[in-house]
Order: structure tokens, then sequence, then C-alpha cells
């Protein structure tokens, strides 16, 4: 029987509506609750902002690639040194560190809630065996299906039922959490050698186009009710004139879902691009933010660039192989059998540098472009646009025209005519900021049922206590307050304990992975289907009997079942 | 001037390394009370670790003299940053001896362990025995290695010497190792003996080898005979010709792998 008091707190908490309220919270064993006795701990919030515990609906900080991008960046291990102290491991890295270093960081920054964007279904276990060591995150994994043979097939069958069961059945078998489509389809083609340019081109040997994938999976993804949409990083990622497959990619998408979005859009920033090569590149956030406005059924992450040494990792391949060709510095690239791949690169976003300039600029306009802050959230596709103890200064660009100017002045003065940034106006207010941070992340994920992004009663409670006295600052002119006041918490508390005050980490804690089983009628059981153990046999290189994550890789978890309607 | 002399006490189990990154003129000329060496793992004041004499008193870095005596060749990271000044070492040293180093002298009258002089910036560095692998090269992952100042050793170097070599200069007067100058970048390598597999992967810069090349890289392009010093005929190469190279590789005698 534990009790926690937080005192005298200046309360944003977008999704029970309020929105600047002092109140006292109570907690009792981990959830919050109307009341608590005379002896529960206190902490005196002292009028500080206070924000449910963060959630990030797209980071890469677990599995293979992650650290795949540790193997191949040792200087990167040179950064973020520290030694063991108290309960604290050694941690060291910066654009990719140890999973104690990401749990550290977010967790003195307020987070405590995660969502790994990309798990090979093969290569699950090495995904659990890392989050049992992030010790302070709620965590889940989106499962990648883009280069699914099975899902591949019964989508050129055009048996939607059957992608569905494909679909349950391996995020039972994995313990993942929702869809991940990464460049559907490309990566498969360009392992034979080919290259699919946008959504309508065929993937070869399969019959079937990304159009058709991603509309596949997010029936099948209603059909099986899962909480998380289909979670999709789009094709040709990172070309210039990119930003018309985004946008034809948008207008598929059916509604389908009143309580949610149909589709999550990732990293959309990689995705906004004009021009026709890199010399006439420009940005093209307005038509994309456009298109996004008028469509209800699609919530996208801004995927923001921001300076400096970062590591770029993703299951698209091709895309990898080309910003290999055009640095010409390290590069790896990975082929999961029969179900997607990956590739990673270190890169230098430079202020000097046209393309990484417009970039950067690229990702606030979507932000600021994009009306309603539930349907664009505040991301930086960890480690890809740049790692995430960045946040608090991207929130400060959002909150301050000052600070946007001020930068803008800094960065290649020829971006100038290729973006709109100087002309947007808009600046972000405390709330749009919780929004785009937790609530909006966590109703996106569809996980505010389980207690996630608010503060109501039955919540879980993770809290996050900021050094920010909103009366007092004035976020557009002292943006430098902001950047400090999100880097440090005053108190992070995380499932009624507080895990961090004023820097310091003070509990070793155990994380709760969320994982999604759906619950299928025995007909449409995959692992009774002759035909997909035939295939199963076939071509892994592992038997079905062995390929379930067991029970042993999740210490404390959270199972989340769902009915599905086949 | 002043003059900081280090005798190293003995030690129960000499064999157990030393990392001492405080030796260091720009920490010494401070006095020597306050800093601590860790001797394996345990944290030890410079002085349970060595008898230290000091002479003298400095206004610079760039005043003081540091003397290492006795039996040094475990104790690493000697003249890390360091940005002035001199060390003198009477015997051998460790690992790590002048990484970072920006100004200064460094000499060695031993032998050095590897990674001797890993990533400097500038200033003198002297061995006049033989030094281990990494002598003068970048770190693991790292692109750029050594930046400048100027490496010299008497005797043999091991293997990857003046890897990822960008700038300053590195001479070796007797043999290298195995692949010396792979990834260079700039700046200049000499070899006066024998080295394998020079210069793989690099993209400019200078390296000469006087001596004989055996396992002779062969993306290098011929361009023709030049007169190196003393008049020796070298054999001028450009490449690595597979990483679209503009490096100069001139060679004494050289050999392809069969």
């Amino acid at each position: 029987m534990s009790e926690l008091l937080v005192k005298n707190a200046y309360v944003i908490d977008p999704i029970n509506h309020i929105d600047g309220e002092v109140m006292d919270i109570a907690v009792k064993d981990g959830y919050i609750v109307e009341d608590v006795g005379p002896k529960a701990e206190v902490i005196d919030a002292g009028g500080c902002l206070t924000l449910p515990g963060g959630v990030d609906s797209h980071t890469h900080v677990c599995g293979t690639k992650v650290n795949f991008g540790r193997y191949m960046s040792p200087e990167d291990m040179r950064a973020g040194r520290e030694v063991r102290r108290g309960v604290k491991h050694a941690t060291s890295g910066y654009s990719v560190p140890t999973t104690y270093a990401n749990s550290y960081r977010y967790a003195l920054m307020g987070y405590t809630t995660l969502l790994e964007g990309a798990m090979a279904p093969l290569e699950a276990r090495h995904t659990h065996e890392e989050f049992s060591a992030t010790p302070l995150q709620d965590m889940m994994a989106n499962t990648l299906f883009d280069g699914n043979w099975g899902v591949m097939k019964a989508v050129a069958e055009g048996d939607i039922e059957r992608v569905a069961a494909i679909v349950g059945w391996t995020l039972s078998a994995v313990k993942g959490f929702g869809i991940k489509l990464t460049n559907p389809g490309g990566t498969e083609a360009w392992g034979y050698g080919k290259d699919l340019r946008c959504i309508k081109d065929e993937v070869p040997h399969f019959g079937v186009s990304p159009a058709e994938i991603i509309e596949a999976m997010i029936r099948a993804c209603e059909m099986l009710r899962l909480p998380h949409s289909v979670h999709l990083h789009c094709n040709n990622l990172g070309t210039p004139g990119n930003y018309a497959c985004t946008i034809g990619t948008f207008n598929l998408v059916p509604d389908l879902n009143k309580t949610r979005q149909s589709l999550y859009a990732t990293h959309v920033q990689f995705h906004s691009y004009g021009g026709s090569d890199w010399k006439t590149f420009c940005s093209k956030a307005e038509p994309v933010a456009y298109t996004v406005n008028n469509l209800p059924q699609i919530v996208i992450d801004m995927g923001q660039v921001m300076f400096g040494k970062t590591t770029t990792m993703t299951a698209d391949g091709p895309m990898e192989f080309n910003l290999y060709r055009l640095h010409h510095n390290k590069w790896s690239n990975h082929d999961v059998e029969l179900e997607t791949g990956s590739g990673i690169i270190p890169v230098l976003y430079r202020k000097k540098n046209l393309v990484n300039s417009i970039m950067w600029s690229i990702g606030l306009e979507l932000a600021l472009l994009v009306k309603d802050p539930w349907r664009c959230l505040l991301t930086t596709d960890n480690p890809n646009g740049a790692p995430f103890v960045k946040y608090p200064e991207i929130i400060a660009l959002l909150m301050s025209k000052k600070y946007r100017d001020a930068e803008f002045a800094t960065v290649n003065r020829r971006t100038e005519s290729r973006v709109i940034l100087p002309s947007l106006e808009r600046e972000m207010d405390w709330n749009e900021i919780a929004v785009m941070t937790r609530a909006g992340q966590a109703k996106a994920l569809g996980i505010t049922g389980i207690g996630k992004g608010h503060l109501g009663i039955g919540a879980e409670a993770d809290i996050a206590v900021y050094p920010l006295k909103v009366g007092e600052i004035d976020p557009a002119q002292e943006y430098q307050k902001i950047i400090d006041g999100f880097s440090k918490t005053r108190w992070t508390v995380k499932r009624g304990r507080p895990v961090a005050r004023d820097g310091e980490i003070l509990v070793h804690g155990e994380n709760t992975t969320i994982w999604v089983d759906p619950k299928i009628s025995p007909a449409h059981d995959m692992s009774r289907d002759p035909e997909f153990t035939e295939m199963f046999n076939h071509w892994y290189s592992v038997r079905m009997s062995n390929y379930p994550v067991q029970d042993e890789y999740l210490k404390r978890n959270l199972r989340m079942e769902t009915e599905a309607t086949i | 001037m002043m003059r900081i002399v280090l005798t190293m006490k003995p030690r129960t189990n000499p064999h157990v390394p030393i990392e001492a990154e405080k030796i260091n003129p720009a920490f010494l000329m401070w006095g020597t009370d306050d800093l601590t060496v860790w001797e394996g793992n345990k944290e030890r004041r410079l002085d349970e670790v060595f008898e230290v004499e000091v002479e003298g008193k400095a206004t610079s870095v760039n005043e003081v003299e540091v003397v290492l005596r006795g039996d040094t060749s475990r104790v690493k990271r000697v003249g890390e940053y360091m940005d002035g000044g001199k060390i003198t070492v009477e015997g051998d040293v460790g690992m790590h001896c002048g990484n970072f180093m920006a100004a200064g002298t460094i000499e060695v009258m031993g032998d050095a362990g590897g990674w001797f002089a890993r990533e400097m910036r500038g200033g003198t560095i002297t061995c006049h025995g033989n030094v281990g692998h990494y002598c003068a090269a970048g770190y693991r992952g790292e692109k750029k290695g050594m930046r400048g100042g100027k490496v010299e050793v008497f005797g043999n170097a091991g293997d990857f010497t003046a890897e990822h070599l960008f700038g300053g200069e590195v001479v070796v007067h007797g043999n290298c190792g195995d692949m010396p100058g792979v990834d260079m970048q700039g700046g200049y390598l000499t070899i006066h003996g024998n080295c394998a597999r020079p210069c793989g992967n690099m993209t400019k810069g200078k390296c000469t080898v006087l001596g004989c090349v055996s396992g002779m890289i062969p993306t290098f392009k011929t361009e023709g005979e030049v007169e190196g010093p003393d008049g020796l005929p070298l054999t001028h190469f450009t490449g690595d010709v597979a990483n679209r190279g503009k490096g100069n590789l001139l060679v004494r005698h050289y050999q392809y792998l069969d």
C-alpha cells in the first residue's frame, strides 16, 4: 500500500479538459484516486507545471537494429559517459546510447511510456530483452509487416480475413503492439534488385502494390480491433518530390474508426519534399498539412530534424543505401528473412547544408500548419531526425516565433526561398504542447483506456512536474527557460513512485511491456493453417514452434486482449 | 622553470595498469597534492605510487618539465590532452601516451604501448624504442584521426600505424606492421623500413615507404618514377582507386600478393 500526494500542482490534462488548474493529485497503489490518507508521502509541486507522463509514440530505443547502430558507431559511445552511481547503471552514448542511458534520459524529461517503432518479428526476442533493461518506461513494440510474404500473398489473393489472421497470429506470437509498415513492399522489392518509386508500382514476384498492402492492412487492423492504427512509414522516403506520393497515400485511407485515426503516418517531414532533384529541393509541407487537415482519419508525427550528429536507422533498406551513396560514410544493411529488412548509417545534419536546413524547416512547418495538435505529434523519430534529448528545443521552437527566427538566421541563407517557415506566426501554448507530447500520443496509440496520457481518476499515476511557473513565463520571449524546464523535471512519477527528482534517478524500476493479443476464431488460427505452416516450414530458418517469444522474455507485462471480428 | 620528477615506487603487483591522465604539465604545475591515479580499480594519491620531487616554480605550462622514472611500462594515458610543457619518460610507457595532445613535447626513451599519440592535434612526440599497434591512429569508428603535430618513432611500429591520418606528420624509422596509413585523408607518413599493405582506402595525403612493401594493394594506379630523399628512386602510386582516392603513395620496392 503506497500513497502519494502531489500538492499544489498546476495541472494541464488535455484529455480531461483541465487547462491550468492548481490542484492536488492523490495516488494510491500506482493509480490516481480521489483522496489519500494523512500518512501519504507528499510532494510539493509548488505551483509548477504538472503534466501526465510523456508518451513517445515513435522512437527507436531497443532491438536488433538499434543494437547494430551501437556496434557500428563505437565513437558515439564516447559521449554521454557516466559512472555507475547509486541505483544507476553506468551509461554511455549519444545518438544510440545504452538502454539504461535511454531510460534515464527519457525519465529526466518526464517520459514514462515509449513505443519502439519497428520490431522485426523474427528478432522480437532481442527487443524484449532490451525492454527488460529499460527500467523506467512502459514499452510497446510495433511489429513490421511491410515485406511479410504471407501477408503479401494474402493481399494478392484479395483475402483480407487471411491478412488479419496472419497479423493477429504474428502479433500474439512475438508480443507486439501494433502494425508497422515501413516502405511497404519496397524493401522486399529491393531484395530482388528492384525499386518501388511510389504506391502503384508492383512488388516483383508478389503481384501486389504498396497501395494494396496499405489498404488491406488498414482493414485488417480494424478487423482485429487493435488499439493502435496502422503505423505507416510511406514509400519513397527522403527523395525530392516525394510529397505527391505521400498525399496519394493519405488519400487512399478509409475512415473506419470513430474513436481514433485509421492511419498513423510517421516522420512526415521526410515525406514532404518538393523539387525534382537535390538542386531544386524545397518544402512541400503546405500541401501535405492541407491534406492532413482535411482527412480526420490521419494522424501524423513530425519527424523533426535537429542539427548535429545522429544515427539513422530504419527498416527501409533501399533508402539507407541511397543515403549511403550520398554520404559515402559507414553503412549497414540487413535482411530479415520473409519479413523485412533494415539499414543504418550515421548522419551529421549541418546548418551550413541547404538540404539539412530545409529538412529542419519542414518539420516545424508541418507542426505549425496542422491546425489540430491532436493530429500532429512531436517526435524526432529518435534517433533518425535527432536524438530525443532535443525535444525541449523543439518545444521551444514551436512556442516561440522569436526563437525560430533566431535559429533561422543561423541556417543556410538560401533556405529562405525554399520554405515558408519565416512567414508562420503561430506560437503554440502550453496546452497544445501537452497534447503533442502526451495526450495526443496516448490517444493515437489507443492507450488512454489503460490509463495512459491523462491524470483522471483511475489513470496510471505517471506524472511529470516541470520547474516551470506557467503564469510567470512568457514562452514567446523566454525560450531558454522553456528548454531548461522541459529538459529536467522536478519530479517524474512512474506508477505512483517518484523515479527522478531534479535530474537525479531515484529508483531502479521495472517496466511494463504492453502487448496485444487479438482473439481470433479457431477457423482463422494460422498455426493450424496447412498452407501457412507449409510456407513457414519451407522458407523460415526456424521452426514454427520455436518462433513465438516465450513468456520468460516478458517480465511485468500487460496483455491487451481484443475481440477480433474474424 | 619547474621540474617534476616522478619515480615509480616498488609495487606489489607491477602488472596492474595505472591510469594516469593526470600526469600532464597542466595539472602538475598547480601542485601534486590533490592529484590521483587509478591503479586497477583503486584510486591512489599520486605520491602513493610515485616518489614526487618538485624543483622550482612555473608561471605557465610551457615552463614545466616532467620526468618519469622507474618501471612505467604499465602507466597509461601519460600526457593525455597535453597542451604545453615537456614530458620525458626515461623508460617504457604504457598505452595511450599523448592522446589528444595539442602542444608541447613528449619524449619516450624506451618503448611505448599501443595507441601512441592517438588523435593527436599538435606538438611533438618522440619514441626512441618501438611502439605498439595503432600508433598515431584515430579512435575506433571515428572518421578523422590525428590532425596535426609530429610523431617520430625510432624503432618499429605495430599494425595500423597512422590509421585515419588527417593531418600532421608521422615518421617511423624502423619497420611498420600491417596496414599503415589505412583510411588516410591527409598528412604525411614516412616509413624508413618495411611494411605490409599500406594505405588501403586512402583518399588524400602522402605516404613514403623507403623499404619494401609486401602485399602491395592492387587498387593503386602507377604514375611513374620519382626521386625520393637522398636521390632514391621511388615508384609513385595514386589511390586508393577503390575509394575514389587522390592520395600519393611512394614506394622503394614493392611486391604484389601472388
